[in-house]
């Protein structure tokens, strides 16, 4: 019913446009994974590691655009801003994890409705301190031309930042003893326990990591946003069906390949048919997989190499 | 109650009641002004006795509903602001200036302007000249900007009584506007219902209104096409800003027109208007694009834009999620000219956003605060005084001001809150000197004629207005017959019900 | 008949003998008799408070006594406002078009129950992606609804009107009674009693137990013989139907539906309610159902644009001070001093009444 007159995107004079639109497919391919896993990123963190569902994490998106835009309108330069609002998002969740989410390990459901009414405190909360919006920032860098169309530096930019953090999580938890006490955390609390592992410590740190990847995303993304106290309801849909297709078995790597997959069904489909299309494609897509693969994507990974998934 | 509350000037400026003064030229129709002065002269005699017996201490109530939290409250917390300042001046003892004009036009202005309107052409008083709307043309109107707006109304409150402003939290609920509208109705019985900010908490309480033969303002823009014998329409519809600003954008920046629309009720129907009015604007929407409320990421619709090539965007955005396409359009380095009826004059965008995601937008308002005019910015100074730290002073807020005055007016008239009395004198047909400019309440079709002007913005994201038309009827109603004074009817009619719209599809 | 009466008294929930049964008497009592002092407004706000209480009462029987918990039966309750709006404003002009109405309603939002949980319950996906994938059902659907404002989205008569709603949606109408104000109340009271005793019979009843036996333990119930798959679809229809039964009755009172009465918002309350009363019990979820109904309305119509916080702080409280609910833990802390009163006054035998 959407749009009388379409666009046919194949029009073209001649060969010489193929370029240019290939690249706006790209790019449009590009910032459609980028949006679904930074907004994805802080949840993934949270659930994966300690099977809490934080329905507050639109809530933490919207501190650290909050935190950010106050730092920016003080003359903080916008990165130094960003990275400020990971750490104060960050120390906002490790508080909350000490005060409340902590009563709630082994009890998930309890945990999600906790988190919503700590979403609902947080949105409402900013509105009655800080009023109905915060000032914006500017969106750094300009936009380079390929044909008729033009990209925003800013989100090339964010697509090689989605890059760099998704490779560093996995660095962390790789690579570092933090990294390897949360995975045998995750995978056995009580073993993991004896042998000597704060478990309370890292649930601790994984929280307020979730938290502060939330803030950094709501930051990276705050310049693309009006911030305002509800901005945090439009990243929660996207957020949930990306780490619901993506599934637990490996979660960075379920959110990668399922923020991939989800924008290769978006994008073509919103190109041709509509960006409510689109949105209904991304819905649809999210039942079906997980009719046909209830573990999400990251479980075929898991299927294919067993030995290494974890 | 005075003369000068029904023949309102800056008191001690005109004489009243001089029927055939003002129409000493220019595009009046003599008939109508002098039918619109008999209506006032028995409005004096009506009302007189009436005073002498209202003088009960029970206070007059406006109900007043609006969402001062959740996602809405950035529009409704300036409204119920407005109305606070609205109840405050008529308890303290003033009143708009204006009165009823009967079947009224343009002309009617002169009734109360210090100056007549005069037919003029060539370079005239610099602020008065304003162009007739369309191609640049010979005659230019002057008309008169009554100083002083606010003049006082002979009493403090209504009819002796004082005024109360009861007002409830929608929550941007429409369950929970229901509930509030019954509440109001049933168990405060308000005198008045002032309330509604999207038109789907319109349609929520309209049923429960007609119920209960509730006196009812929609002080909001919306779409167009609410027929109903208790409702009261004061904001702008599709034809007084659709039009307008069309009608600028193709003849300064060309035909080729792109619509981006918020895929629900009131963008589907204003996206048809647009689509329906490019021809007869020699125009042409070569491209349309619907993207759901929810949706905030806009990389593809980036992308079609560029392809088609418009010479012109109409954005027709609704929500905080649809507003980020303005910031994400700028870094993408699209920067077509922008048309749009919903964005700056509500939710102050360009105010919010970082230039340039706002420059080169245009709209056709019919308020904001930035309008030069003394008489608006009086206005403004009282709103800030009274409430000081407000980001914005809205369109939606300035309606809801002017209509609450409108109402104390109808009930001082008239002598009574009976809500079927106050209802037939608001049929009477209303000019009231609001902050924009002379509002004229149509009594057939229940909406309201508004002072359009097409606000645009620089680099800076500065407005100008750059184009005025002192006065567009809200005449889509009128064409389909629509006369409620006559024919009482509650429904809301849509563009498929007029043979015309559908030529277009 | 005894066998009934006996499984109503039985254990899983609050309240037992004839006690407390004298006052749920007095209580529906007080409900009946209650338009007799109200106005016709209290009475039709009284009657909001109540048509919520079906769709809780399923939810506590999907997630406090099956330990599924579905983020997304205002779907349901969504599925059943349009399609009784759809058909019953199509037949207004026959006899019996309303109870048409009634029926498919309830029939649609079952069959797309069992259609949504075969997805659900025969995928078997992880007990956190329930709440998750049922969220995303409501969504989808008020999205979809949200965009059906053209002139083309009708079904026969009847608009669906987009974002705005559909409007004018009929009350129901049997014989020449039409159910409005007042009588609207007592057909709110007599549905919210008919469901809860019926819910109550049946979680005490076999299938209560089996469901109950899954919500400890799915592998041990399996490998006694059930179909969990199933057991579970079950209970989801039935609780979807029910949300179905509020639906129903929310359109016959305000007339009207909007896409909103499936968002987000509207979403989370069920399970707000559900978790401040104590999910494991029917009739704390009630109370608690109707207390924070008339609490938001209370808040708001106040003008306190506090409202969501306090709702927000009353859920973080009550999950971490009260986590089995706020009704049933003050229910039980009763229950058990009576008992102890009494088992300390009559030593010979075991104070149960009923069994």
């Amino acid at each position: 019913m959407s749009g009388s007159e379409r666009i046919p995107l194949s029009r073209r004079e001649g060969g010489s446009k193929v370029l240019p639109e290939l690249a706006s497919i790209l790019y449009q391919f590009g910032t459609n994974a980028a949006f679904l896993l930074l907004s994805a990123l802080g949840l993934i963190v949270i659930l994966g590691m300690m099977n809490i569902i934080n329905l507050a994490h639109g809530e933490f998106m919207m501190l650290g655009a909050y935190v950010a835009s106050f730092a920016v309108h003080r003359g903080i330069p916008f990165p130094l801003a960003v990275i400020l609002a990971f750490f104060a998002t960050g120390a906002f969740g490790i508080v909350l994890e000490r005060l409340v989410i902590r009563r709630f390990y082994g009890r998930e459901l309890g945990a999600l409705v906790t988190t919503w009414g700590i979403s609902l405190i947080l949105a409402q909360g900013a509105l009655l301190l800080f009023g109905p919006y915060m000032p914006p920032i500017p969106i750094p860098g300009g936009a380079v031309s390929e044909g008729v169309f033009s990209f925003s530096v800013y989100w090339l930019i964010l697509i090689g930042i989605s890059i760099v953090l998704v490779v560093a999580l996995t660095l962390v938890y790789r690579a570092t003893p933090f990294g390897l006490q949360a995975r045998a955390t995750m995978q056995n609390p009580s073993i993991a326990r004896s042998l000597g592992i704060r478990t309370g410590r890292v649930y601790m740190l994984t929280f307020g990591l979730g938290a502060g990847l939330a803030g950094l995303s709501g930051a990276l993304l705050a310049p693309a946003t009006s911030i305002a106290p509800f901005m945090g309801q439009q990243f929660v849909a996207p957020a949930f069906i990306t780490v619901v297709v993506g599934g637990g078995a490996n979660v960075i790597a379920g959110a990668v390949g399922s923020s991939t997959f989800l924008s290769l069904i978006e994008t073509p489909v919103s190109l041709t048919l509509g960006t409510f299309y689109g949105t209904m494609a991304l819905l649809v897509m999210a039942l079906l997989i997980i009719r046909v693969l209830p573990a999400g994507i990251s479980s075929l990974g898991a299927r294919l190499r067993p030995a290494v998934a974890r | 109650m005075t003369d000068s509350e029904n023949f309102p000037a800056s008191p001690g400026e005109i004489e009243p009641a001089q029927p055939s003064a003002p129409c000493s030229g220019g595009p009046t129709r003599r008939g109508l002004i002098q039918g619109a002065a008999g209506i006032a002269a028995a409005g004096v005699v009506l009302a007189r006795p009436n005073i002498v017996r209202a003088a009960s201490e029970t206070p007059v109530k406006v109900g007043f509903i609006e969402d001062e939290s959740g996602n809405l409250s950035i529009y409704g917390i300036q409204k119920l602001h407005a109305a606070r300042l609205a109840v405050q001046e008529i308890n303290d003892g003033y009143t708009l200036a204006g009165g009823p004009v009967g079947s009224g036009c343009l002309g009617t202005m002169g009734l109360y302007s210090p100056t007549p309107p005069t037919l003029t052409s060539g370079p005239g008083a610099k602020l008065n000249i304003i162009n007739d709307g369309g191609t640049p043309s010979e005659h230019a109107i002057v008309t008169a900007d009554t100083e002083e707006i606010l003049i006082p109304s002979g009493e403090k409150g209504l009819l002796g009584r004082p005024v109360d402003l009861v007002s409830s939290d929608g929550q941007s609920n429409n369950t929970l506007w229901q509930q509030l509208a019954r509440r109001m109705i049933q168990q405060d019985k308000v005198d008045v219902l002032v309330a509604g900010f999207a038109s789907a908490e319109r349609e929520a309480i309209r049923p429960i209104v007609d119920q209960r033969k509730q006196l009812y303002f929609y002080t909001n823009q919306y779409e167009g096409g609410v027929a109903d014998g208790y409702t009261f329409c004061t904001g702008a519809v599709c034809e007084q800003q659709v039009i307008p600003v069309m009608q600028y954008m193709v003849e300064k920046f060309g035909p080729k027109i792109f619509t981006i629309a918020a895929n629900y009720n009131f963008g589907q129907l204003t996206a048809a208007w647009v689509r329906s009015f490019a021809p007869v604007l020699k125009a042409k929407v070569i491209g349309e694009e619907f993207p759901p409320l929810e949706v905030s990421e806009f990389s593809s619709v980036i992308a079609k834009v560029q392809a088609a090539k418009p010479d012109w965007v109409m954005t027709l955005l609704v929500g905080q999620n649809q507003s980020n396409y303005y910031p994400q359009a700028a870094a993408a380095g699209l920067h077509l000219p922008m048309a749009s009826t919903v964005n700056m004059a509500q939710g102050y965008e360009h105010k919010r956003f970082t230039p340039p995601s706002l420059a080169n937008m245009h709209n056709a308002v019919n308020y904001m605060q930035e309008i030069p005019t003394k008489r608006n910015q009086d206005f403004v100074a009282r709103f800030y005084k009274m409430f000081p730290n407000d980001p914005y002073l809205g369109q939606m807020a300035q309606n809801t001001y002017f209509t609450i005055h409108l109402y104390a007016k109808a009930v001082r008239l008239i002598g009574t809150t009976d809500q079927e009395k106050v209802r037939r004198t608001l049929e009477a047909g209303w000019a009231i000197e609001a902050p924009e400019g002379t509002v004229f309440l149509e009594p057939a079709t229940h909406h309201a004629s508004h002072y359009i002007r097409l606000a645009a913005t620089d680099e800076k994201q500065q407005i100008s207005f750059v184009r005025e038309w002192p006065m567009i009827e809200a005449w889509w109603l009128q064409r389909l017959g629509v006369n409620l004074v006559r024919h009482p009817e509650h429904k809301q009619y849509t563009p498929q019900e007029d043979p015309f719209f559908k030529m277009f599809g | 008949m005894m066998r009934m009466l006996q499984l109503l008294n039985g254990p899983h929930d609050l309240g037992r003998g004839r006690g407390f049964w004298s006052g749920m008497v007095l209580l529906a009592a007080a409900f009946l008799a209650y338009p007799t002092i109200a106005s016709s407004f209290s009475a039709t706000n009284v009657a909001y408070y109540l048509l919520n209480i079906p769709m809780a009462l399923g939810l506590s029987l999907l997630w406090g006594y099956g330990g599924v918990l579905s983020f997304g039966q205002v779907a349901f309750y969504g599925i059943a406002g349009y399609t009784y709006g759809i058909v019953a404003g199509n037949l207004q002009d026959f006899a019996w078009g309303t109870e048409a109405g009634v029926l498919a309603a309830l029939l649609a939002a079952g069959l797309s129950a069992a259609a949504f949980g075969y997805f659900l319950f025969y995928g078997r996906v992880a007990a956190w992606i329930v709440p998750i994938l049922t969220l995303v059902l409501a969504l989808l659907l008020a999205t979809f609804l949200g965009l059906t404002a053209g002139y083309q989205w009708r079904v026969g008569d009847i608009q669906l009107g987009g974002y705005n709603g559909m409007t004018g949606i009929p009350a129901l109408q049997i014989g020449g009674l039409t159910f409005q104000d007042y009588a609207f109340f007592y057909l709110v009271v007599a549905i919210v009693a008919i469901c809860y005793v019926a819910l109550r019979i049946w979680v005490n009843a076999h299938r209560g137990q089996v469901l109950m036996a899954i919500r400890e333990d799915v592998l041990r119930t399996e490998l006694l013989g059930y179909d969990v798959r199933l057991e579970q679809l079950r209970v989801f229809v039935i609780a979807s139907v029910l949300a179905g039964v509020s639906g129903l009755l929310y359109v016959q009172w305000g007339n009207y539906i909007t896409p909103s009465a499936m968002g987000l918002q509207q979403a989370a309350l069920p399970v707000i309610w559900v978790a401040v009363g104590g999910r494991d019990s029917l009739l704390a979820v009630a109370i608690a159902t109707f207390l924070l109904n008339q609490l938001t309305y209370i808040l708001s119509s106040g003008g306190n644009q506090s409202a969501l916080v306090i709702v927000g702080a009353l859920l973080v409280a009550v999950m971490m001070f009260a986590p089995e609910g706020i009704i049933a833990g003050l229910g039980r802390l009763h229950w058990l001093h009576w008992l102890r009163a009494r088992r300390r006054a009559v030593p010979s035998g075991p104070a149960s009444s009923g069994k």
